[in-house]
């Protein structure tokens, strides 16, 4: 293939690669960039994460041994053996050097390794959490859609004043007065308590269904306001026009073209959304009675479990990130060729 | 014409008033306020009273909003609790706007790679959720509210700092700017004069809207019991001992609720309410929360379309 | 000048149905006493259009912006814009009073049996989308083909309307492609399912001079081998003098002026008509776009009684603002809507 363009008027022909091949470097570059900039912030965070810990100013060794085996040479000897006496950053290397082969410590009161304890109850807020951002781009999603197109009507006046209601109230607001509504007065959902998948999926997604209910109305809320927006604005353009003197059928319109085009700032809300869902699960958890992170996190706050409290936040920065990461990848890569509203 | 007076007219801080919506909102922040400061005094009945004869009550004339599991009277416990709430609501508001909004100034004018550093910072930041970082501070520091709030306020300073540094980068650049340096006038003097009177509209909305999102995060602490030890009254307490008693009056949890969310929706209006006023520029303001159609653009300013030649 | 037979398919510019599709004679567009509001229904900017296309004839609508003729074509195409309604009046395609069609009619027709090309071709494609896709998609939704298919009709296509390398730019992106580039594709596009009628919106205003005339010279191409009835819009007399048949002159939202073209170049009736003729003729096509008529047209949708050029008309006489003033036939399929026109006819 010669690298001179024979076509006239051809812009981009001279010597560069295939067209496809081109817009996807351009976007694995873009991640890269990504990349390279979120890992150091992956090491500040867990360097304060693991200074809040050690930040106590109590004592460990002589919560572990007791009031009464505390005794200086019994503390001194403990600091030693936990590295407590080393310079802080010296703790923190090691610690992190522990944790990236899986190895958290030990609790002090339980001896449990605390990734142990931590890997049994992350899939219950994980789970939650996940299935709430799924119901949020259902309910949201097609909330927004249709007040994009009937936009003036009394739908889109009603989302708009139920979406702005929605996000004055917590989380744990809105989980209670589905408690009330659905389980209490009505019982058609359970109140509280955690069914694993293993034993059955039906009973798993009926006992967390109204905590990701919960949870899942504030981001439907951000992402049929952001969606409604972005699809009303999409819809006004030409290529819209230009798809229906196509003859192409309207159903197809909206969603291969309006839709995936105004989707974007809509999707990205999901990834900015998903840390505060992470935290409203928490909440979640003490409203329904889940056996999640927090209520692990909580005791050992109020017990100075240190390793456990240090392992936690390591463990929820390190999700919040990747989610993070892992969003902005997939909406670089799936917007590579740069469309989306007003492009 | 009759003369307007600095505070009412157009451009002055009071314009923001002309909104029915605002003007709602701020009567209901006033008497928050109110609450906050004498609440605990004007209490019809002592918020810690229990009385055993007189659980579960619905509203009555003794009781206006009726008695919870202890007897207690429910108003007073709620005007009693908006003192705390609001208080540690307020000092994160205050980290945040400082820590906030201070980088924001003066990353601008410290170089394109301190620049870049902060911001990745201020990503970083927003990222995080505050829950487990007040959690992880109360194992540190103690479990009391105002420790508690400081990783909140901390973590709700990347706006304060994208605001003030979007406003700054915006005005500094200005011919005025330039011009008054020429003059004489040194860069902190300018920025002091000029640009933060500039500034200051924006950061009243961003303001307004971390106020509210401060307020529920106090409700979800005292919540989740952090930080307060009953029987102190906080609204997220009480809707905490109100889920546990809701088999026997499954109705409760809506009065705090709706305390909560009437708070933070006068914060959004008023948010509202000064963003329109940050963009006194446009035409005609139309009221984004209650429609009085003062002119042909809708609530969320769309064009009317166009006819094509 | 309508054509009645047409030649044998010689290659893929050429229709593909074979049959013809209906009689001679059954206009391809009819348009009776058009009328169409705008603003909600708060002004009316298109009066009493009436005009006709048949089979195989290319129609100029030519006029200045804010002439109605853009609102017309999107009225005969059923596109048209938010706020804006047929008031009165009729649309026929083929016979079939399309008027108050349905959206599921409109899906029906669209594509089938009328393709559109627009001004500004880039933004009436998908920019995310890859244009031999997006032609490819009309032909799998429309003509039900497999992808396979598709994308050899498509890279066919592209060749026939004289694209080189058209696998290449199959792959690309609008915003990858040049004006003239893309104003192809989609003529492309338009005529990919064998419709009837092309309404062409200023298809050429936008590139360049040489352009313009092998995109011209496409269009008259695709209407001498398979037939196609062509609806062209332009501000620009001498581009359609060059290719139309018939000429529908507009001003102010009305016809002025309608008649085979060289009945209208050579005896212009309507002042308007001459002047436009006139500023057309100038050789320097710089100063072409220069108001070389004195005045501004009247506001959209204002009421006027009587002559609506008249207050720049040269040959304005006291009876021009009397009342309105009728279309009267002045030679062989030659309209004028003219006092003096109406006039000379009667004293004939």
């Amino acid at each position: 293939m010669t690298a001179i363009s024979l076509t006239r008027g051809d812009a981009g022909a001279a010597g560069a690669a295939r067209p496809r091949r081109r817009r996807g470097r351009a976007a694995l570059a873009a991640i890269g960039g990504g990349l390279a900039v979120l890992v150091p912030i992956v090491f500040l965070s867990t360097f304060i994460t693991y200074s809040l810990g050690a930040l106590s100013n109590s004592n460990p060794a002589a919560t572990i041994l007791g009031q009464d085996a505390a005794t200086p040479a019994a503390v001194a000897r403990l600091d030693n053996a936990l590295g407590l006496n080393q310079p802080l950053v010296v703790q923190y290397w090691n610690w992190l050097a522990q944790a990236v082969h899986g190895n958290l410590g030990r609790s002090y009161f339980t001896q449990i390794p605390v990734s142990q304890s931590i890997a049994q109850r992350l899939p219950v807020d994980l789970s939650i959490a996940i299935l709430a951002l799924i119901l949020a781009v259902f309910i949201g999603g097609t909330a927004g859609t249709v007040a994009a197109i009937r936009r003036g009507g009394w739908f889109d006046r009603g989302v708009t004043i139920v979406a702005s209601a929605v996000t004055t109230l917590p989380a744990f607001v809105v989980g209670i007065l589905l408690v009330v509504l659905f389980a209490v007065s009505a019982h058609v959902f359970p109140a509280n308590g955690y069914v694993p998948p293993s034993a059955g999926l039906g009973p798993w997604l009926s006992h967390i269904f109204l905590p990701s209910l919960a949870l899942s109305l504030a981001v439907s809320a951000d992402i049929a306001r952001q969606l409604r927006t972005s699809l009303v604005q999409v819809l006004e353009q030409n290529y819209i026009v230009g798809a229906r003197v196509r003859g192409l059928p309207y159903r197809r319109i909206l969603f291969r073209h309006a839709l995936r085009n105004a989707a974007g700032p809509a999707l990205v809300i999901l990834g900015y959304d998903f840390p505060q869902v992470l935290a409203g699960a928490v909440a979640a958890e003490a409203v329904f009675s889940l056996p999640g992170l927090g209520q692990l996190l909580l005791p050992s706050a109020q017990t100075r479990d240190i390793p456990v409290v240090q392992g936690l936040l390591l463990v929820i920065s390190v999700v919040v990130i990747v989610v993070n990461l892992v969003v902005n990848a997939t909406l670089n890569w799936l917007y590579r060729t740069g469309g989306g509203v007003g492009a | 014409m009759r003369a307007r007076s600095r505070v009412t007219g157009r451009n002055g801080p009071g314009s923001v008033l002309r909104l029915p919506s605002a003007r709602i909102a701020v009567g209901v922040l006033v008497a928050i306020a109110f609450l906050a400061v004498f609440g605990s005094a004007l209490a019809p009945q002592n918020p810690l009273a229990i009385n055993s004869d007189a659980l579960f009550q619905g509203p009555g004339s003794h009781h206006l909003l009726g008695t919870d599991y202890l007897g207690r009277d429910v108003l007073s416990r709620l005007m009693a609790g908006t003192r705390l709430s609001v208080l540690t609501a307020l000092e994160a508001v205050g980290i945040g706007l400082v820590l906030g909004a201070i980088p924001g100034v003066a990353t601008v004018f410290m170089g394109s790679s301190v620049d870049f550093a902060v911001n990745r910072v201020s990503d970083a930041l927003m990222t995080l959720p505050y829950i487990f970082f007040a959690v992880a501070v109360t194992a540190a520091l103690g479990n009391g509210l105002p420790q508690a709030m400081i990783p909140v306020g901390i973590l709700l300073a990347p706006p304060f700092f994208r605001v003030t540094r979007a406003a700054t980068l915006e005005h500094a650049r200005a011919q005025y700017v330039e011009a008054a340096e020429l003059l004489g006038a040194s860069r902190l003097h300018v920025v002091r004069v000029h640009v933060l009177r500039k500034v200051l509209p924006n950061i009243a909305v961003t303001t307004a809207t971390i106020t509210a999102a401060a307020l529920l995060a106090v409700s979800f602490l005292t919540f989740l019991s952090i930080g307060v030890q009953p029987p102190t009254p906080t609204w997220g307490g009480i809707l905490s001992s109100d889920l546990a008693y809701l088999a026997q009056d499954p109705w409760a949890p809506f009065i705090p609720a709706a305390l909560i969310a009437v708070t933070v929706g006068a914060l959004n209006a008023l948010a509202d309410a000064f963003r329109d006023r940050a963009h006194a520029g446009r035409l005609v303001i139309a009221d984004p929360i209650i429609r009085t159609d003062l002119s042909l653009e809708g609530a969320d300013g769309d064009r009317q379309p166009q006819a094509a030649a | 000048m309508a054509i009645d037979n047409r030649k044998p398919p010689p290659d893929l510019l050429a229709s593909r149905s074979g049959t013809g599709r209906q009689a001679t004679g059954d206009d391809v567009l009819r348009l009776d006493d058009l009328h169409v509001s705008v603003h909600g229904g708060a002004a009316t900017a298109v009066r009493g259009v009436s005009l006709r296309i048949r089979p195989g004839e290319i129609v100029g609508l030519v006029g200045e912006s804010g002439s109605g003729k853009t609102l017309t074509c999107r009225a005969a195409l059923g596109v048209l814009p938010d706020g804006c309604a047929v008031e009165r009046g009729t649309v026929s395609f083929a016979g079939l009073d399309v008027t108050s069609l349905s959206r599921r009619g409109w899906e029906r027709l669209h594509g089938s049996h009328m393709g559109a090309v627009f001004q500004d071709p880039a933004s009436y494609l998908n920019p995310v989308l890859t244009v031999g896709g997006q032609l490819a998609e009309v032909l799998r939704v429309k003509l039900r083909m497999t992808r396979r298919e598709a994308r050899r009709r498509a890279l066919e296509l592209f060749e026939a309307v004289g694209l080189r390398q058209p696998e290449r730019v199959y792959d690309q992106i609008p915003a990858e492609l040049s004006g003239g580039m893309l104003q192809r594709v989609m003529i492309a596009i338009a005529i990919s399912c064998d419709p009837q009628l092309l309404v062409a919106d200023e298809p050429t205003t936008a590139l360049d001079v040489t352009i313009q005339a092998e995109v011209l010279e496409l269009l008259r191409q695709l209407r001498d081998e398979r037939g196609l009835a062509i609806l062209f819009v332009s501000h620009d007399l001498a581009v359609i003098t060059a290719l139309c048949d018939r000429i529908v002159v507009f001003y102010a939202g009305e016809v002025v002026e309608a008649g085979p073209t060289g009945e209208i170049a050579q005896r212009p009736r309507h002042p308007y008509t001459q002047a436009l003729l006139r500023v057309a003729s100038v050789g320097d096509f710089r100063r072409r776009g220069l108001e070389v008529i004195a005045g501004q047209p009247p506001r959209v949708g204002a009421d006027i009684t009587g002559c609506r050029f008249a207050p720049r008309c040269p040959l304005a006489v006291p009876e021009c603002a009397a009342g309105p003033i009728r279309s009267v036939l002045a030679g062989d399929q030659h309209e004028v809507r003219c006092v003096h026109a109406a006039r000379a006819v009667t004293a004939s």
